[in-house]
């Protein structure tokens, strides 16, 4: 199963990952692009989103309507994705037309038409998914909950902020490009069915003309894990918990995964038996690792009616906190297989693992190969997740409820 | 790829397509039951059994049912429609068989009251959770709407009242009537050998005894009734319209397919370039339900309350303009290419394929190769989406709205 990964790095220093994959016609592109929301200068929050809009609206040579006619002449399924350090933009398509969709996509990169008419427009829908946010509890709900947990700017809210928002301009958000459009910090990562013979010069003959720029910094505050509650008179309270796991670069981070894994992988996992399956407290209760390059947690959601929202939070806070305990091998056992089982299936899919490709190289400076990540999540043991979790207790959380009622936390 | 079918002596058929290239191996249970299979009483009751499948059976209690899944490294779960109720698991290929055995074992749940009193309370979370979330509830409003008596129109959560006042007996009927073998269809993709799981799905449910479980077909063109609803809680003008098209077994749907592609594709469609590109609306996409015996185009669009007259306006104006100034064969080629390019990359994992495989068998009880799909989608004419604006003009259509107040 081992696979072997093309990397390199063009003149000007941009990393252009390959990942080859039998037995699939389609090829998929994953690019990190450093302008995500924490990159974006104070007073300018909701930039990325408006940017991720813009520059799909015309290239120096060819109109919004032309631009959009190539790439969907091409058949490519798109998405774009405004992340804290980056704007992630993704595609899929037929890997024959691969490399004239690259073409399309350095055009938007290096020579956007970013025409001030146009960003009218997408400021417009940028509020407008601000207001929409407000009918998404939930999905506002862990918005939030990752704008306090992680240190400011980290977790900053990707949709934006109405006010700063209202007083972009297409000058100011041109000059915000312009400085972290950085190609020395961008990573170009393909999956699926690709000829790396006519890939490499062709990366460098498009992008390795332009010039790395000077890296920015972001200074940090740590952030106070306390409880914040959104009025909103819905019929669910959405609750939203986070506590810190350990980074991709940590000696425990497979521990972590595991431990996340027995506390809410499969529905046998403890979440779910506790919330769910005993209490019939919730319809949705899960918990997930998530990361940062900085830092990471695990983030856990529930949605339940008011009378039951004080019993569902308690019931998951008692569960992060006697994770370490009674551990059993079968246990252990089931969270690994289901950790393993469901990277195997997520990588048969081009556009998931161009995706995963970018975000190792960006956390790590290289792409794990899956064996690997297999072997290492095969050694943890009893002995080893226990370690961790009593070495690094969950003490601190920080919760969010969105809805009728607030709950009392911790 | 290789096609497998195999149809069991008491009615239940067993298809399969194997490719040896894949990395895992999917299996689904396809019942052809849902919600237009209900009556009032019973409103709600396919999607809460779907749920009762995973409490067990006699011999598995529904904690080792979620634990059998997960020590098999499952990606499992299960989806109630209108009109069918599916149970699907992909595996790694060597726990294929283990987990067919477990599936044929849940396809006969015990239903047990204890479990059922429980669950009732997570349908009815489920129930809540939809409130909060009026994308969904605009659509299934409309659905109502456009259906009125039709069965099409029923609820697939049905309300908190029918809910609440359900029965396990009333479920353990429903189940006898409609969970009959020749009502099922098992599924299977991927990496397999397609003999020996056929082996285990036999001796499995081998046994179960056939009774006809039908579905009464009837077509309906939609009521074109109209509705504003407003709610305290909302931010945003939600709005759904519904307009009659073919049917999943029509040949035509393939053309009703690019047409809502044409109209209502997220990028560089006539929803896209008139509404969203423009920022009248946040979100516009059209969608064409080919359902059994009847059809319906639905979209969806969202935006600011104020924009929200215009946003009708102007969808009005697109569905006549598409009627009278012809679509060119520019945007024909490019909903072709969004569409093979969707369908490659999702046949490409079993899971996707297991779905397009399985739909197919229930309604057209036939096999239909990727390449022959792809053929059907290219020979698409202007001509033949003309005739289908003809006889489908999606004027008049029903709409349903949701909004704030004031």
């Amino acid at each position: 199963m081992t696979e072997k990964i093309d990397t390199y790095k063009l003149s000007n220093g941009m990393t252009v990952l390959g990942i080859p994959m039998a037995s699939v016609q389609s090829a998929a592109i994953g690019l990190l692009l450093p302008a995500g929301a924490a990159t974006i200068p104070d007073g300018c929050c909701g930039a990325g989103t408006i940017i991720a809009d813009w520059i799909f609206r015309g290239t120096k040579d060819k109109t919004n309507r032309e631009l959009a006619d190539a790439l969907d002449g091409l058949g490519l399924l798109r998405n774009s994705n405004v992340e804290s350090k980056h704007i992630a933009l993704s595609a899929a398509l037929d890997a024959s037309n691969l490399l004239e969709a690259i073409e399309l996509y350095a055009q938007m990169i290096l020579n956007p038409a970013l025409d001030s008419e146009q960003f009218e427009y997408s400021k417009q829908l940028a509020l407008q998914g601000l207001l929409s946010l407000e009918d998404d509890p939930r999905h506002e709900t862990m918005l939030l909950l990752k704008e306090h947990f992680y240190p400011d700017p980290l977790g900053r809210n990707t949709a934006g902020k109405k006010e700063d928002l209202q007083n972009l301009t297409a000058e100011k958000t041109k000059q915000i490009i312009s400085e972290n459009f950085d190609l020395s910090q961008t990573i170009l990562a393909i999956a699926g069915k690709y000829d790396i013979q006519k890939l490499r010069p062709l990366t460098e003959k498009l992008f390795a003309g332009e010039k790395p720029k000077s890296k920015k910094e972001i200074n940090t505050k740590e952030p106070l894990l306390d409880y914040h509650h959104h009025p909103h008179d819905g019929s669910q309270v959405h609750i939203g918990i986070m506590t810190q796991s350990a980074t991709p670069q940590s000696g425990d981070y497979y521990n972590a995964r595991v431990a996340t894994a027995i506390l809410s992988g499969g529905m046998s996992s403890r979440l779910f038996e506790e919330v769910r399956e005993k209490r019939g407290l919730c319809y949705i209760v899960s918990a997930g690792y998530h990361c940062l390059k900085e830092t990471a947690g695990i983030a856990c959601y529930a949605g339940t009616t008011p009378d039951k929202a004080q019993e569902t939070y308690d019931v998951i806070i008692k569960e992060f906190r006697r994770l370490a305990e009674d551990i059993d091998a079968d246990e252990l056992q089931r969270a690994k297989i289901g950790l393993k089982s469901g990277l195997v299936m997520q990588s048969e899919s081009t556009m998931a693992r161009a995706q995963a490709a970018a975000t190792d190289h960006y956390i790590l400076g290289k792409v794990r190969n899956l064996e690997e990540i297999l072997q290492n999540i095969d050694k943890t043991s009893i002995k080893s997740i226990v370690d961790f979790l009593k070495n690094n207790p969950f003490e601190n959380f920080c919760s969010v409820t969105t809805g009728p009622v607030k709950i009392k936390p911790v | 790829m290789e096609f497998k079918h195999k149809k069991l002596v008491n009615g239940l058929n067993v298809i399969g397509e194997v490719n040896k290239h894949a990395l895992s191996a999917a299996i689904g249970f396809f019942v052809r039951t849902g919600s237009r299979d209900e009556t009032d009483d019973i409103s709600g009751v396919s999607h809460f059994l779907e749920h009762m499948l995973f409490k067990g059976t006699d011999n598995i209690s529904a904690h080792e049912v979620n634990r059998i899944f997960d020590d098999l490294g499952a990606q499992y779960n299960a989806h109630t429609t209108e009109e069918n109720t599916v149970y699907y698991a992909a595996v790694l290929p060597e726990q294929l068989q283990e987990v067919t055995k477990l599936w044929c074992q849940l396809m006969r749940p015990s239903l047990r009251d204890e479990d059922f009193d429980i669950e009732k309370n997570v349908i009815l979370e489920e129930i809540a959770m939809y409130k909060d979330y009026p994308q969904f509830e605009v659509i299934e409003k409309c659905r109502n709407l456009h259906f009125g008596s039709h069965p099409c129109g029923r609820s697939v959560l049905g309300t908190v009242e029918s809910i609440t006042a359900l029965t396990s007996g009333q479920m353990r009927e429903y189940f006898e009537s409609r969970y009959s073998p020749d009502n099922i269809t098992a599924v299977i993709a991927g990496n397999f050998d397609f003999e020996k799981i056929c082996q285990y799905i036999e001796a499995g449910c081998g046994n179960w005894q056939p009774k006809e479980a039908g579905r009464k077909i009837e077509y309906f063109a939609g009521t074109a009734k109209r509705n504003y609803e407003r709610k305290h809680n909302l931010f945003c003008r939600h709005i759904c319209l519904a307009s009659p098209t073919v049917s999943y077994q029509d040949e035509r749907s393939y053309v009703a397919t690019l047409l809502a592609k044409i109209i209502g594709d997220s990028t560089d469609s006539r929803f896209f370039w008139q509404l969203v590109d423009t920022a009248i609306a946040e979100t516009a996409t059209m969608h064409c339900d080919a359902m059994d015996g009847v059809g319906a185009f639905f979209s969806y669009i969202r935006s600011s309350e104020e924009n929200g007259p215009k946003v009708l306006q102007i969808t009005e104006q697109i569905f006549e303009s598409v009627r009278q100034e012809k679509i060119s064969a520019q945007e024909l080629q490019r909903a072709k290419n969004k569409v093979l390019s969707g369908m490659t990359i999702k046949n490409e994992i079993p899971m996707g394929r297991l779905i397009e495989l399985g739909i197919n068998w229930v309604y057209l009880n036939k096999y239909r190769p990727i390449e022959e799909e792809i053929q059907r989608i290219k020979d698409v004419t202007l001509d033949d989406l003309t005739a289908l604006l003809a006889d489908y003009p999606l004027v008049p259509f029903t709409e349903f709205s949701l909004g704030p107040e004031n």
